[in-house]
């Protein structure tokens, strides 16, 4: 069934014509594409075709050299590095292939900084991290180091640090690029159910046809274009 | 989610809770790095605040002792040469009869303990400050102030309980008694401590050639309000003070102290003009026609003046000692930034992640400064004990300098100043964050962590300007046009060669970016060969790595560059001077015997040998020519300096001076035609710039004398300068030969040991050395005025080179990708480690190259501007190429270990995961 027009979910994220190179060699071309609030899309392609590039351009980690990008109505081009830091903090949620847990933090630290950042309260950020880590299933290990911690145990940390801000929009690369297939089945499993969950959008660079599996849609990159469209579901 | 920070704003608590659970983490992780840090940072603050500590004690300690007698003097006169006579004291009760003042009248003179062995080295003995006063003056102004009355009425009790009134009639009278005694001497609470002195004990002091029983006839009380009397201070009457200083009927100044009432500052501007305008009247009270012809009876000065010439007097000296003290500090900056350099490498990724999750640039620089900031304050606080520590000890250092050079000092102890502690911290402080600059701007441009280990901007290029050599022969050049460009001269008397201080940080730093461009022609030059020699992976990898040297590579070798120009430019300086000085020892020390009061054992000494003692000598058989030196302390309008006489063809023929400016023919040294002609040492002539041909104008007691300047001549006995001129023209202006040294040339086969025992026997209140042992003490003398720069040269090499393991630490964490290709690759641990030595070694070899060259450059312009325009001291050059072969080949041998040992570290670090 069609969904009438009040069902659909706002435009979270556009990207217009967007185009990025290095040293003269473009690496991403004329890319477009719309994001919906709470919709979960892969970004999919051989190695160098451009996704990672267009995953920090959307992140507001790189700039596209022409075309725009649009988050929740905000050109992200137009923002300084001060502005571009608070869209990061409070509307964006980031998760890596390698984890990338502050070594110095415990599990649960890492998990309330972002809450620090965005000035929560005390109380109820001691709330919401107990909440995360129970919910990612490493509650018990709330007080080890990352260097005490196993790969899947490190993801599921780094998931609740990025959900802990409840921010509009997760980007994650190859989050299980570097976890045995057990660990990365879980980890999917998860990242889909807190999706739907809270409701956070989620753009999903991945190489696996599995990971790309739970997003309602695929977008195939070659070259730095878009080559081809997959839709699964909508949100 | 919290309101507030709907705008983007940050909350507060960010930065302390960046502070607490980043930067306090990490150095409580690595905590032998974190101490070895602050320990350094600390060592370079310590050095810093002990000299400065060291150098207010020793100008601390040159006071006017009269004020801990009389409380604060209102003024006072003093001769502008020599001494006064005590028959103004009429003229002057007279003059100032109207006015309600009590007039002091004073001789300060200097003594010493007897030496205890035959062998003692010159100056290992205090010099006591002997102050003569009417006591009955004082008397009166005691009576005046009843906190005082205690030490006049109660001799040896120190202050405290009021003596009944028969008490006082008894002890009055036995007080006077007492002080009519030419023996009797009054003795700091200190001394009477220290060498557990009591009233009526009896102990002997060496004043101008006799040994002298004193007796004690009493402890000096503190006035409250006023500090104690130092340890080295001894009073007594002014009849008896002058008996054994030999200035019977002189006096050394007047002091004027005003009886209580309103105006105070009115009434001594009003007697101030009468007594300026006393001065310019002749002895028989007739103003002289042509005032200017007549030289000043005296000046007048106030307490204040005087306790500021001590400062003065040894500006120079402690400006240089300061500046040099600061080395340690600028390599102390060299460190922080390589460890905080280092510190942002390791920690990359921890700072990627934070710019992931939203924390702004500006936040993080502001984070990295806050940790250098702190890094300074404990280095600072830990500094501030170690400097005070170490001050007691530079006390000691700086003192004997400041005896040789300048006046009797006895400190030995240096006291916390919190002016000077304050001035320590904040320098640490603005020193960690002038080095955490870099390191923070870096830090804030750490890209987030979706680009980490993708190669955008995650090499360290390091300051641009390190990277162009244009830049560095540009400040060559400044540096070579800064070379014409004469001291700047705040105040008569005194300069700073700005300058020159200008061209030796011009020349530093184009050497160290120099020394970039240097180490990768010299990796690609060491290539060649060592490629074609040898297949070593190890030697093929660590060249390999220099041929396109890091921005970090290219600041070690800047540091170290620094560093070993430095340390070159002194040794450089320190040998030449050391050349020169034997040059000037073996010149001047050409006599047989010498012979001073055994009481002279510092600069500043009023010791004099009488003469009838010297003539005496001087007419002993074994004698063949004596020579005799007077001399006078000289105030002239642009500062003080020294009135020297003694048979000038004597000098000419038997101390041979270096000329700089020889005089043009022999009238100088002819005592027929020598009466307007003065011979001026080249310290007098840089610092007053009077040459060969101009006129200086002396006051003296029987007027003012036009000198011409007949030959200008090397002296490095003392930085104030001196003017010579025959000795009976100095007898004729002063009226007295009383003689400051006797030197004799021996008859030719005499025994000079045997007659030096025997003038030590009949005269064993003076010292008689012979040629060689003066020639010794007097290079001991100066050696010992640069031990502390040794310390500050190793302080200076240490830090590079600790600065270059920090380096290769950071440049092998940078590298740790390549470092498991390499093992994957079979390379073993030992070979990872041996290639970072060599990486290392190369690095440093560039390094003490450039430096060594920049060295050269640094000496020259130490030794032929900085020296010559504050000192006015020509030395010869002396490249000592043994010294800087040595520091080269120290700094390369500590390099290899420091490199070795950061080449282990690296070989057994974790695998890069992301590559």
């Amino acid at each position: 069934m069609t969904p009438t027009p009040a069902e659909i979910p706002p435009t979270l994220l556009r990207a217009v014509g967007v185009g990025r190179s290095y040293a003269g060699r473009a690496v991403l071309k004329n890319v477009s594409f719309e994001l919906l609030a709470g919709e979960r899309l892969a970004l999919t392609g051989p190695s160098g075709s451009g996704k990672t590039t267009l995953l920090n351009c959307l992140g507001g980690v790189d700039r596209p050299d022409i075309g725009r990008i649009e988050l929740g109505g905000v050109a992200l081009e137009t923002l300084d590095g001060d502005a571009l830091a608070a869209v990061r903090r409070r509307r964006l949620g980031t998760i890596f292939q390698f984890f990338h847990l502050l070594p110095t933090l415990t599990a649960a630290e890492n998990v309330e900084l972002p809450l620090q950042l965005n000035g929560v309260p005390t109380e109820e950020r001691m709330e919401r991290v107990r909440y995360l880590l129970e919910r990612v299933q490493v509650s018990h290990r709330a007080d080890a180091r990352p260097s005490e911690l196993s790969g899947g145990e490190m993801q599921r940390v780094a998931i609740a640090r990025a959900l802990a801000h409840r921010p509009e929009l997760l980007l994650a690369d190859e989050p299980t690029g570097n976890l045995d297939s057990r660990n990365g089945d879980n980890i999917l499993r998860l990242l889909q159910e807190l999706s739907d969950e809270t409701g956070t959008a989620l753009v999903l660079v991945t190489h696996s046809p599995d990971a790309a599996a739970i997003c309602h849609r695929e977008l195939l990159l070659r070259d730095g274009e878009i080559v081809g469209e997959t839709v699964r579901l909508r949100p | 989610m919290n309101r507030d920070t709907a705008s983007g704003s940050l909350p507060s608590g960010v930065l302390p809770m960046l502070w607490r659970r980043f930067s306090v983490r990490h150095a409580l992780q690595s905590p032998l790095q974190s101490v070895l840090l602050v320990v350094i940072l600390s060592l370079g603050v310590g050095v810093f605040f002990a000299v400065r500590l060291a150098n207010r004690a020793a100008v601390a300690s040159f006071q006017n002792f009269t004020d801990l007698i009389t409380a604060e003097s209102d003024g006072l006169i003093a001769a502008p040469s020599g001494t006064l006579p005590e028959t103004v004291l009429t003229e002057l009760r007279e003059a100032l009869a109207d006015e309600a003042i009590q007039i002091i009248p004073v001789v300060e003179t200097t003594a010493t303990l007897p030496r205890v062995s035959d062998d003692e080295a010159i100056g290992s003995r205090s010099t006591f400050q002997v102050l003569g006063l009417d006591l009955i003056a004082v008397q009166n102004l005691a009576d005046r102030r009843p906190a005082n009355r205690q030490w006049l009425a109660n001799p040896g009790a120190p202050s405290g309980g009021e003596p009944d009134a028969s008490d006082l009639r008894v002890q009055a009278r036995r007080l006077w008694e007492s002080f009519r005694d030419p023996h009797s001497v009054f003795v700091s609470p200190r001394l009477a401590i220290r060498r557990h002195l009591v009233p009526g004990q009896e102990f002997p002091l060496v004043l101008n050639e006799a040994i002298v029983p004193l007796r004690v006839a009493g402890i000096i009380p503190t006035d409250p309000g006023q500090p104690e009397a130092p340890a080295e201070l001894l009073v007594m009457d002014l009849p008896a003070a002058q008996q054994w200083s030999g200035w019977t009927g002189r006096l050394s100044r007047i002091e004027f102290v005003l009886e209580e009432g309103p105006d105070r500052e009115g009434r001594w501007r009003r007697i101030r003009e009468t007594l300026e305008r006393l001065a310019l009247r002749g002895p028989g009270g007739m103003a002289a026609a042509d005032g200017t012809s007549l030289a000043p009876r005296w000046l007048v000065g106030s307490p204040a003046d005087r306790r500021q010439s001590g400062e003065v007097m040894t500006r120079a000296f402690r400006l240089n000692l300061t500046i040099l003290s600061m080395l340690a500090l600028v390599v102390g900056v060299y460190l922080v930034f390589q460890a905080l350099d280092g510190a942002v490498v390791r920690r990359r990724e921890e700072i990627a992640i934070l710019r992931s999750l939203g924390i702004p640039p500006g936040l993080i620089q502001r984070a990295w400064l806050g940790e250098a900031a702190l890094l300074g304050l404990l280095g600072g606080s830990v500094g501030l004990m170690l400097g005070w520590i170490g001050a007691q000890g530079a006390v000691r250092l700086v003192g004997k300098t400041v005896n040789a050079l300048y006046y009797a000092t006895s400190a030995e102890q240096a006291s916390l100043h919190p002016g000077e502690a304050l001035l320590a911290l904040a320098l640490a402080v603005l020193t960690s964050l002038i080095a955490g600059w870099l390191p923070a701007r870096a830090a804030a441009e750490t890209p987030p962590a979706q680009s980490l280990g993708r190669g955008h901007g995650t090499t360290f290029t390091g300051p641009l300007w390190l990277q162009r050599t244009g830049w560095a022969w540009i400040l060559v050049v400044l540096g070579v046009a800064l070379l014409g460009v004469p001291p700047w001269r705040p105040e008569a008397g005194f300069r700073v060669p700005i300058a020159a201080y200008g061209t030796a940080i011009c020349w530093t730093l184009a050497a160290g970016v120099l020394g970039g461009a240097f180490l990768q022609g010299l990796a690609k030059v060491l290539a060649w060969p060592a490629l074609r020699v040898s297949h070593q992976p190890v030697i093929r990898l660590a060249l390999s790595v220099l041929r396109e040297p890091t921005g970090r590579h290219r600041l070690a070798v800047a540091g170290l560059v620094c560093a070993v120009a430095m340390t070159g430019g002194m040794a450089i300086l320190v040998g030449s001077f050391d050349t020169t000085m034997r040059g000037w020892i073996e010149r001047t020390f050409q006599a047989d015997l010498f012979l001073s009061s055994d009481g002279a054992q510092s600069a500043s000494t009023e010791n004099r040998i009488s003469p009838e003692t010297w003539r005496g000598i001087a007419s002993h058989p074994a004698v063949e020519r004596a020579q005799v030196i007077q001399a006078s302390r000289l105030q002239l309008p642009d500062g003080e300096t020294m009135l020297v006489s003694s048979d000038l063809a004597f000098f000419r023929d038997h101390a041979k001076p270096a000329w700089r400016q020889a005089p043009q023919d022999d009238r100088v040294f002819d005592p027929r035609r020598n009466g307007s002609m003065a011979l001026v040492s080249e310290a007098f002539s840089e610092r007053f710039q009077k040459v060969q041909g101009d006129r200086i104008r002396v006051p003296t007691p029987v007027g003012m004398q036009d000198l011409e300047i007949a030959g200008v001549f090397s002296d490095y006995g003392n930085e104030r300068g001196s003017i010579l001129v025959d000795r009976p023209q100095f007898v004729r202006w002063f009226g007295h030969e009383l003689a400051s040294s006797l030197i004799l040339v021996l008859r030719p086969g005499s025994d000079i040991e045997g007659v030096r025992a025997e003038f030590r026997s009949r005269h064993p209140g003076l010292a008689v050395f012979t040629q060689s042992y003066l020639r010794a003490e007097a290079l001991r003398i100066f050696r010992q005025t640069f031990a502390i720069t040794y310390a500050l040269e190793l302080i200076g090499v240490t830090v590079a080179v600790a600065g270059l393991a920090f380096t290769l630490i950071s440049v092998l964490w940078e590298r740790r990708g390549d470092l498991t290709t390499l093992r994957a690759l079979g390379l073993t641990r030992f070979e990872l480690a041996a290639a970072a030595a060599i990486e290392g070694v190369v690095t440093a070899l560039s390094g003490v190259l450039t430096g060594i060259v920049a060295s050269l450059g640094l000496g020259w312009v130490l030794i032929h501007r900085v020296n010559q325009q504050t000192f006015g001291w020509t030395l010869e050059t002396d490249w000592s190429w043994d010294r800087l072969v040595l520091l080269g080949l120290m700094v390369i041998g500590a390099a290899a270990l420091a490199a070795w040992g950061a080449g282990r570290w690296g070989s057994r670090l974790p695998a890069e995961r992301e590559e």
